[in-house]
C-alpha cells in the first residue's frame, strides 16, 4: 500500500477482557483515507474486538487494549472513552443493539453528539436524502423497525456524528440479499460522495471482498492473510473456505485442521 | 372538599419528591436513598442564603436552588461517578452512607431545632380560602403549582430537547450512547443535578410552610413507596403512585387514626408489591417513553 499515512493504523494491539482474557493479539491493520478496508472472519474470530478497541471501550466492558497503538489521523486514540473518539471522528455501527429501540427514529438521530465543527441541520438533510425511508419513518420506534429499516437508522445515526471513518460491524447480518446490496452501493456512494473511509467487518467474504479495496483475514485473534480485494479474492484459501467454491468440492469443517496447516504458508 | 385539597397538596409533596428518584433510576439504574437527606440539605441551604439575603426573599431562594442543582451535580462527580455503570448494589449502598453521613453534618451545623426559613424572610404564609369552602396555606398552593410546572418542564426537557432524549437514549443503552458521542458523565450529573434541585425546591418549600428539623429527610423517605408504585422508571407513574400514596394516606389519617401518617405508604407499597411487584408501569417499561 503507498498511502503515506494512513487515517488509521492499528498497530499490534492485543486486548484483553475482564484483565485476563486475550480475545486479540498482535493485530495491525490500516486504513487509508477515502478506502473501504474489509475485515473478514468466523464467528468469534475477534472482529467485534478489534473494531470496539478503536472505538473505545466502557467501564462496563471490563476490556482494555494491553499493548500496541492505535492512531488517528497522526492521534493516539487506544484506551480512549467511545465519546472522545466519536468526537475526533470515528462512528460505530455496531453489531447488536445498534439503535435505541423506545425512542423514535427522529429521536435516535437526534441523540447523536455532533462536534462543534459540524453543522446539524446539514447532517441531518443528507441523512435524509440518502435514506429517504428515514425522513417517512420519522416518528416510528425504532423497537418497530425492520432489520434493513434498523440498519439504515444505524448508519443514519453514526453519520450524524459527523464522522471520517466509519466503522461498521456486520453489515449483512440477518438482512436478504438484495438488502445488503443495496446497502453496500448506498456505503460505496457515501464514501465517494463525502470523502468517507470504511472499516467493514463482514462474515461474508463475498459481499465484503467485492466492495472492499483491501481485505485482512482474522482469525482466533490474529491476521492471517492480508491483501489487495481482488487479489484477496483469488486466493485459494479464501475462496476454499470463505467463498466455498474452487477445489473439486466443498470443503466440510473436518477439512479445518488442513486449511490451518496450507494457512501457515501465507501467515 | 377539604380532603381533596389535602390529598391534592400532599400527593404533589410525593411526586415532587419521587421524580427526583426515578430520573437518577431511569438515567443511570442507581437508586439514590439519599435523595430525603439531600431534599433536606436543600432547605438549609435556603436558611443559609436566607441569612445572607434577608431582604430578597426572590434571590435567596434563586440561590439555594442553584446549590441544590450544583449538590447534586457534585453528589456524582465526587462520589457516584466512579461506581455507577458498576456493580449496583455498592452504588445505592455509597448513597445510604452518604444520607446518614449528611444527616448527621446537618444535625452539627445548623442543630437539631426547628428553623423557619420562611420568617427569616419576611413571609408569613398567609391562608387562601378556595371556592369550595376548602383552607389551604399559600404555600400549599405554591407547592401543587410547582408539582404541575416541573413535570410539565421535565416532559418538555425529555421529550423536545436534544440533552433531554440524550439522556432517554443514556438511560436504555448506555454503550450505545457513548458510540454516538454522548458524554455519559455529563449526562448522569445533570441527572442527579436536576433530581436534586426538584428535591431541594420541595425541601425548600415545606421548609416554609411547616419549619425545618431532621424529620424531613422522613417524608423524602415517605416519597419513595410512590416512585416504587408507580414502577421507579416512569414519570407518569411517579405521578400515579403519588396520587395513590397521598390518597391513601389522607382518607385513613381523617377516618382512622392520624397516628397511621408515618405508616400508610409503606402498607400501601408493601400491598402493591405483593400484587404486583414491577409497580404500577414496570411492566411497560419497554414502551412508556417519559
Ligand atoms: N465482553 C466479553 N467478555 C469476554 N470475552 C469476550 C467478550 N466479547 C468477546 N469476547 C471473546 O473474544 C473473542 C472474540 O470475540 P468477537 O466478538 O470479537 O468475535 P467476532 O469475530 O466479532 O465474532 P462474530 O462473528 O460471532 O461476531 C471470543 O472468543 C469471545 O468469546
Ligand atoms: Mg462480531
Amino acid at each position: 500500500m503507498n498511502v503515506a499515512v494512513p487515517l488509521l493504523q492499528v498497530d499490534a494491539i492485543e486486548v484483553a477482557y475482564h484483565r485476563v482474557m486475550t480475545a486479540v493479539q498482535g493485530v495491525s491493520l490500516q486504513v487509508g483515507a477515502g478506502q473501504l478496508v474489509a475485515l473478514m472472519g468466523t464467528n468469534g474470530a475477534g472482529k467485534t474486538t478489534v473494531l470496539r478497541a478503536i472505538s473505545g471501550f466502557l467501564g462496563l466492558d471490563d476490556a482494555r487494549v494491553t499493548a500496541g497503538s492505535i492512531r488517528f489521523m497522526g492521534e493516539s486514540i487506544e484506551n480512549l472513552a467511545p465519546h472522545r473518539v466519536t468526537a475526533l471522528g470515528i462512528a460505530l455501527v455496531p453489531e447488536r443493539d445498534k439503535v435505541f429501540d423506545n425512542l423514535t427514529v427522529a429521536e435516535n438521530l437526534e441523540a447523536a453528539a455532533t462536534p462543534r465543527r459540524a453543522d446539524r441541520a446539514a447532517l441531518l438533510e443528507m441523512v435524509h436524502a440518502q435514506f429517504p425511508r428515514l425522513a417517512q419513518l420519522a416518528k416510528r420506534e425504532a423497537g418497530y423497525l425492520s432489520g434493513g429499516e434498523r440498519q439504515m437508522l444505524a448508519i443514519g445515526s453514526a453519520l450524524m456524528c459527523a464522522p471520517k471513518l466509519l466503522l461498521v460491524d456486520e453489515l449483512s447480518q440477518g438482512l436478504a440479499p438484495l438488502i445488503v446490496q443495496e446497502l453496500i452501493h448506498k456505503l460505496l456512494a457515501l464514501r465517494d460522495q463525502l470523502g468517507l473511509t470504511i472499516l467493514l467487518v463482514e462474515q461474508n467474504a463475498r459481499v465484503a471482498l467485492d466492495a472492499a479495496d483491501h481485505g485482512y483475514v482474522i482469525e482466533n485473534g490474529r491476521i492471517v492473510l492480508d491483501g489487495d480485494a481482488a487479489k484477496l479474492g483469488e486466493h485459494q484459501d479464501i475462496r476454499e473456505f470463505y467463498l466455498g467454491q474452487g477445489g473439486a468440492e466443498r470443503k466440510n469443517y473436518r477439512d479445518v485442521k488442513q486449511y490451518k496447516r496450507s494457512r501457515r504458508w501465507y501467515g | 372538599m377539604q380532603l381533596v385539597v389535602n390529598i391534592a397538596v400532599l400527593a404533589s409533596i410525593y411526586a415532587l419528591i419521587s421524580c427526583g428518584y426515578v430520573l437518577i433510576y431511569r438515567v443511570s439504574r442507581v437508586l439514590s436513598l439519599a435523595h430525603g437527606e439531600l431534599m433536606m440539605l436543600g432547605a438549609y441551604g435556603l436558611v443559609t442564603t436566607a441569612s445572607l439575603f434577608a431582604a430578597q426573599p426572590g434571590v435567596a431562594v434563586a440561590a439555594a436552588g442553584l446549590l441544590a442543582a450544583a449538590t447534586g451535580a457534585l453528589v456524582y462527580w465526587v462520589l457516584m461517578r466512579r461506581m455507577t455503570g458498576e456493580a449496583v448494589l455498592a452504588a445505592v449502598l455509597a448513597t445510604i452512607a452518604l444520607g446518614i453521613l449528611l444527616r448527621g453534618a446537618m444535625v452539627l451545623i445548623w442543630s437539631a431545632q426547628v428553623q423557619h426559613p420562611a420568617r427569616m424572610l419576611g413571609f408569613d404564609n398567609p391562608v387562601v380560602a378556595l371556592p369550595g369552602g376548602a383552607r389551604l396555606s399559600t404555600i400549599s398552593l405554591l407547592l401543587v403549582g410547582m408539582n404541575a410546572l416541573v413535570y410539565l418542564a421535565l416532559w418538555w426537557f425529555l421529550t423536545r430537547t436534544r440533552y433531554g432524549i440524550a439522556m432517554r437514549a443514556a438511560g436504555q443503552n448506555p454503550r450505545l450512547a457513548a458510540q454516538r458521542g454522548i458524554n455519559l458523565h455529563a449526562v448522569y450529573a445533570l441527572a442527579w443535578g436536576i433530581a436534586v434541585f426538584t428535591g431541594g425546591l420541595t425541601g425548600i418549600l415545606i421548609a416554609c410552610d411547616a419549619g425545618l428539623d431532621a424529620t424531613m429527610a422522613t417524608i423524602g423517605l415517605k416519597a419513595f413507596p410512590a416512585a416504587l408504585v408507580g414502577g421507579l422508571d416512569s414519570l407518569v407513574g411517579a405521578l400515579c403512585g403519588a396520587v395513590i400514596v397521598a390518597t391513601a394516606e389522607v382518607l385513613l389519617i381523617h377516618y382512622v387514626d392520624p397516628l397511621l401518617s408515618d405508616v400508610v405508604p409503606f402498607l400501601v407499597l408493601t400491598a402493591m408489591l405483593i400484587v404486583r411487584p414491577w409497580g404500577l408501569f414496570g411492566s411497560r417499561e419497554e414502551l412508556d417513553r417519559v
